[in-house]
């Protein structure tokens, strides 16, 4: 058997966009080893590389496929060997099938088969590797699943982008395939730019000189290579004014993504921008340019970015003056939207949300706006007595839509809510009510905190819990995978909320001032939406006790004896999990669990006579029960429910509970169902396992 | 560099390079692929290389005259390459250097941006072309014009003359890009943009913005599509009927800018415009067709024939 060799393919193309890059290179790694697998030719240390132009695979594979020793089982015996013990015509063709001489077929039973059968073993020929992967690789590259296909030139070929060069080596072996008339090299094209001075192509002798061979030409080929030097020098350059870089991890992959090799550039723009939001200025460099913002110690934005160049170097300086002259120009149109929509007061675009349809049987962003000032209306009164307090949540959700229709939402989606805020706060409208607009879309993900301020956190619960309820009540209720509405996001943040902020209003209660909100534009009945919406909030729930990170034994036993309490449920997962590790709650769960199974075909009731029970075991217990039905709080309760363990198993290990004398019968089977029911006040014990 | 030198550098490089060189197509119109030039010449097999400059109209982008980078006109200059030929990036790269562009000092990016022209019905993937952080180019391989695949392939570059110039000249305003000059016994007077364009910018910005009559413009919508099916039916006339759904395209423009399409009716008005234009689409390939005898299309003008002779 030979050894191993390194295989390396790259296919170079013109330039991938972003996205595709990683997913393209994540896919035909499993489908190249799969294939491999398949031939007799485990892959070993398989990697990808890419860059904007660029895919490239590289792993270790034996140099020629070990001879494959095959069993072909054929026809019956009976019908192969005529009575004369001569081969049939059948017993013949089977042979030739198979390249053999008669003589040698075997005549065995195989497992499954009833009577012998003919059997071959045949020895197929090991092929040379480099000869599989010449005849496989057209095929597996051309089965690249491509989200956006495209064609180029003359060909019905079909890629991401036009393939320009094929790398294909086997050890120093160039392996001869061919896609849409490419036949693969042993040289490739480095950095575009680099190739304006060095028109040759790029030789790599080995799969090993890979990295190297393509440094030298101005490709970085690993893409955490890149990201690692495009964080080093954001933080120098940053540093460098005094300042920190506005963390961005996804516009860091990006820039990682979009250049061969980067170089961090600095540039300036007039101060007198910073007069804009630190959102819209942050906003607008990300989207715009690409470039990441810098923040004083003190959070304020600096006079500043930093941005990704696709060289080495900026010898004349034209990187750094072109984007500052590009920036300088987006900023100037921000400048205008954020002037252009200030000659308005905000609440001018109310009419025009008519225009602006939120769904298509809910209406229009008019007649959702309607619909959470009702809800807020409700729940504010819930939550204070102060009618100016009132009525200033009221004036928030009426003016939290409003900024759909201003010029800088149009240009930058992200940017709603902020904006709103924004320009309320420039009107001069009270800071609750500019706070509120501001951050009603947060939580935006898991990552996110909830609004900063009560009315924020009011008028965000209403707006989400409007968009569920009504969503739920026309019958867009998300299944499987299938959520295009985002409404279990909008669930998570309702969650969030109640859960942080610790407000006693229940699921139930929401639900119901919801639906009676969205009134006759429901099509789904009243009981039918809530049963779906409760059953929705409680995997809500479940989910909030999972990302709080709660044991599994906590959340099942607790979630048990119910959810929608969140701040009776949080006190109590709190509480258990204080206990998760002890020992004699196993134990206690056992116990519990003995206990639902014993009272399950019996009704017994409060009162239990103490005195005739005999046992000192139960004795015991019924002393504790007191005490545990006094514990003021979830902690004492646990604390004494844990020194039950104990007792508890010995009373099991003392006592039949289910004797023939009622009496006794009685006041141990009531016993147990007090103590169940101390029991349940935090948890459900017989979930904890 | 001068307006006018840029665009001559570019007519120059692409005619050395087999493009015929066109000329702006004389009706309004946002962009310059709409130029028939492009429009037709990327339908069908023949062999199709044309440069040319294409004013290019954005209502909604006019400021007055008054931002010193946004325009309601700009000037766009068009190469169109069909097939798409294998170096297209480096002749492209080269087109640039033609220009005074240093490689060796600046950075180039190819981003991804996929062109998309619903109201044409055409649609093809490619990239902004970004040099030191600007935009200056979009890059596209037509996949679809009129709703029809394109075969082969054409590609299509598209240079933002004024943004070019702008920023191999460093300037800060638009209006004050030079155009050329005009030499007279009396002396040498350079024009800029701004004298030359400003106060269309104001007046047309103030048109789209407040002056234009939506009315009149609804109207004339819908006459402009009436007409250009009845060119095309009735006289099968695809050429003339291609012009009225430029009109209803800027029309429709006006309308927009005028804040007068809600979001809802947007969608059918441009298809009524992508329906139109891509009826033209197919009736220019079928004349097309009609004009190169294959085995199909001879028996397909002898059935038409004899269905002509039935009636």
């Amino acid at each position: 058997m030979s050894g191993t060799k390194t295989f390396l393919l790259e296919l170079h193309c013109e330039e991938i966009p972003a996205r595709f890059l990683k997913p393209l290179s994540e896919e035909f790694s499993p489908s190249f080893s799969a294939w491999a697998k398949n031939q007799g030719l485990p892959v070993t240390a398989l990697e990808f590389f890419f860059s904007p132009r660029k895919l490239c695979w590289r792993g270790a594979l034996s140099a020629a496929q070990p001879n494959q020793i095959e069993t072909q089982v054929g026809p019956p015996q009976r019908m192969c060997v005529d009575e004369a013990g001569q081969p049939t015509i059948q017993g013949q063709k089977f042979a030739e099938k198979w390249g053999v001489d008669f003589d040698q077929v075997r005549f065995e039973q195989p497992a499954g088969k009833k009577e012998p059968c003919a059997v071959v073993t045949i020895t197929k020929q090991g092929r040379p590797t480099v000869d599989l992967l010449a005849e496989a690789l057209p095929d597996l590259i051309e089965s690249l699943h491509v989200p956006k296909a495209m064609r180029w030139g003359k060909s019905d070929f079909e890629f991401v982008r036009p393939i320009r060069n094929i790398l294909c080596l086997f050890g120093d072996q160039v392996v001869p395939l061919t896609v849409d008339g490419v036949t693969a090299k042993n040289t490739t094209w480095g950095h575009r730019l680099y190739h304006r001075e060095h028109p040759a192509p790029v030789k790599v002798a080995t799969p090993e000189a890979y990295e190297t061979a393509l440094e030298a030409a101005g490709v970085v080929a690993s893409v955490a290579v890149r990201k690692s030097r495009i964080a080093e020098q954001l933080d120098q350059l940053a540093a460098e004014v005094g300042g920190r870089v506005v963390a961005d991890g996804s516009l860091l992959d990006t820039l990682a993504e979009i250049v061969e090799f980067p170089k961090i550039v600095r540039g300036d723009f007039p101060a007198s921008f910073l007069e804009l939001p630190k959102e819209v200025l942050v906003t607008s460099l990300r989207e715009h340019q690409k470039s990441f913002c810098i923040e004083g110690p003190d959070g304020a934005l600096l006079p500043c970015f930093l941005t990704a160049a696709n060289r080495p170097d900026d010898p004349a300086g034209f990187v750094k003056a072109g984007n500052e002259w590009v920036l300088k120009a987006r900023l100037y149109d921000a400048r205008f939207f954020f002037a252009e929509d200030r000659k308005l007061a905000l609440s001018v675009r109310m009419e025009k949300l008519q225009a602006l349809t939120f769904q298509r049987e809910l209406g229009s962003y008019y007649d959702k706006t309607g619909r959470v000032v009702a809800i807020t209306k409700a729940l504010a009164t819930r939550l204070s007595d102060d009618d100016e307090h009132i009525n200033r949540a009221m004036e928030a959700a009426r003016m939290a839509k409003c900024d759909l229709r201003t010029l800088m939402v149009g240009e930058f989606p992200e940017l709603q809510g902020i904006m709103g805020g924004e320009y309320l706060k420039h009107e001069g409208a009270h800071e609750e009510v500019w706070m509120a607009v501001k951050e009603h879309y947060r939580p935006v993900g898991a990552e996110d905190a909830i609004p900063s301020t009560p009315m924020g956190c009011l008028l965000s619960l209403c707006d989400k819990l409007d968009t569920v309820a009504g969503c739920f009540a026309v019958g867009l209720i998300p299944s499987g995978s299938k959520d295009p509405l985002a409404l279990r996001r909008a669930g998570q943040g309702i969650v969030r909320i109640l859960w942080e902020r610790g407000w006693a209003f229940t699921p139930g209660d929401l639900i119901s001032t919801a639906l009676r909100v969205v009134g006759d534009k429901a099509t789904k009945s009243a009981p039918e939406s809530t049963e779906a919406l409760l059953a929705f909030f409680r995997d809500r729930v479940a989910y909030q006790l999972e990302v709080a990170g709660y044991a599994g034994s906590v959340r099942r036993s607790a979630l048990a004896t119910g959810w929608e309490d969140l701040a009776d449920l949080k006190a109590r997962c709190e509480a258990l999990s204080a206990f998760a590790d002890d020992p004699r709650f196993a134990s206690l769960a056992q116990s519990a669990k003995r206990i639902g199974n014993i009272l399950k075909d019996e009704a017994p009731g409060q009162a239990f006579d103490a005195a005739v029970m005999q046992d000192a075991t139960e004795k015991a217990l019924a002393d504790r029960l007191k005490a545990l039905e006094a514990s003021p709080n979830q902690v004492a309760l646990l604390a004494a429910l844990a020194d039950l363990a104990e007792p508890l198993e010995a009373f099991f290990g003392a006592v039949m509970v289910k004797c023939e004398e009622p009496t006794l019968r009685a006041a141990r089977l009531n016993l147990l169902h007090r103590l169940r029911q101390a029991f349940l006040r935090v948890a459900d014990f017989s979930q904890w396992q | 560099m001068h307006i006018q030198e840029l665009i001559l550098r570019l007519q120059r490089f692409w005619a050395d390079r087999g493009c015929l060189i066109g000329q702006p197509y004389d009706l309004e119109k946002g962009a310059g692929t709409m130029n028939p030039l492009t429009f037709f010449g990327a339908l069908g097999v023949k062999p199709w290389n044309v440069a040319y400059v294409e004013p290019s109209r954005r209502p909604a982008d006019g400021r007055y005259g008054e931002n010193p980078f946004r325009v309601y006109k700009h000037l766009q200059f068009q190469v169109l390459l069909k097939p798409s030929p294998a170096k297209v990036q480096d002749l492209y790269i080269e087109s640039l250097e033609a220009l005074g562009i240093d490689f060796s000092k600046h950075d180039l990016r190819f981003e991804e941006d996929n062109w998309e022209s619903p109201s044409l019905g055409a649609w093809g993937v490619g990239w902004q072309v970004v040099l030191d952080g600007m935009e200056i180019s979009q890059f596209t391989y037509f996949q679809q014009v009129g709703g029809l695949d394109c075969r082969p392939v054409s590609a299509e570059l598209t240079y933002g003359i004024e943004r070019i110039c702008m920023f191999l000249g460093g300037y800060d305003n638009i209006f004050d890009l030079v155009h050329g000059e005009v030499k007279t016994d009396d002396g040498v007077f350079p024009v800029t943009y701004g004298q030359m364009r400003q106060r269309e910018e104001f007046e047309l910005s103030a048109y789209s913005f407040e002056h234009a009559d939506i009315d009149l413009h609804r109207t004339l919508f819908d006459a402009f599509e009436k007409e250009g099916w009845r060119l095309l039916k009735d006289h099968g006339h695809f050429l003339s009927a291609y012009e009225q759904a430029l009109k209803m395209s800027h029309t429709f423009n006006v309308l927009d800018a005028r804040g007068a399409v809600s979001t809802t009716e947007r969608p059918g008005i441009i298809k009524r415009v992508r329906d139109l234009a891509s009826a033209c689409a197919r009736a220019y390939l079928e004349h097309e067709e009609g004009k190169t005898p294959t085995a199909e299309s001879a028996e397909k003008n002898g059935a038409a024939a004899a269905k002509g002779g039935a009636k």
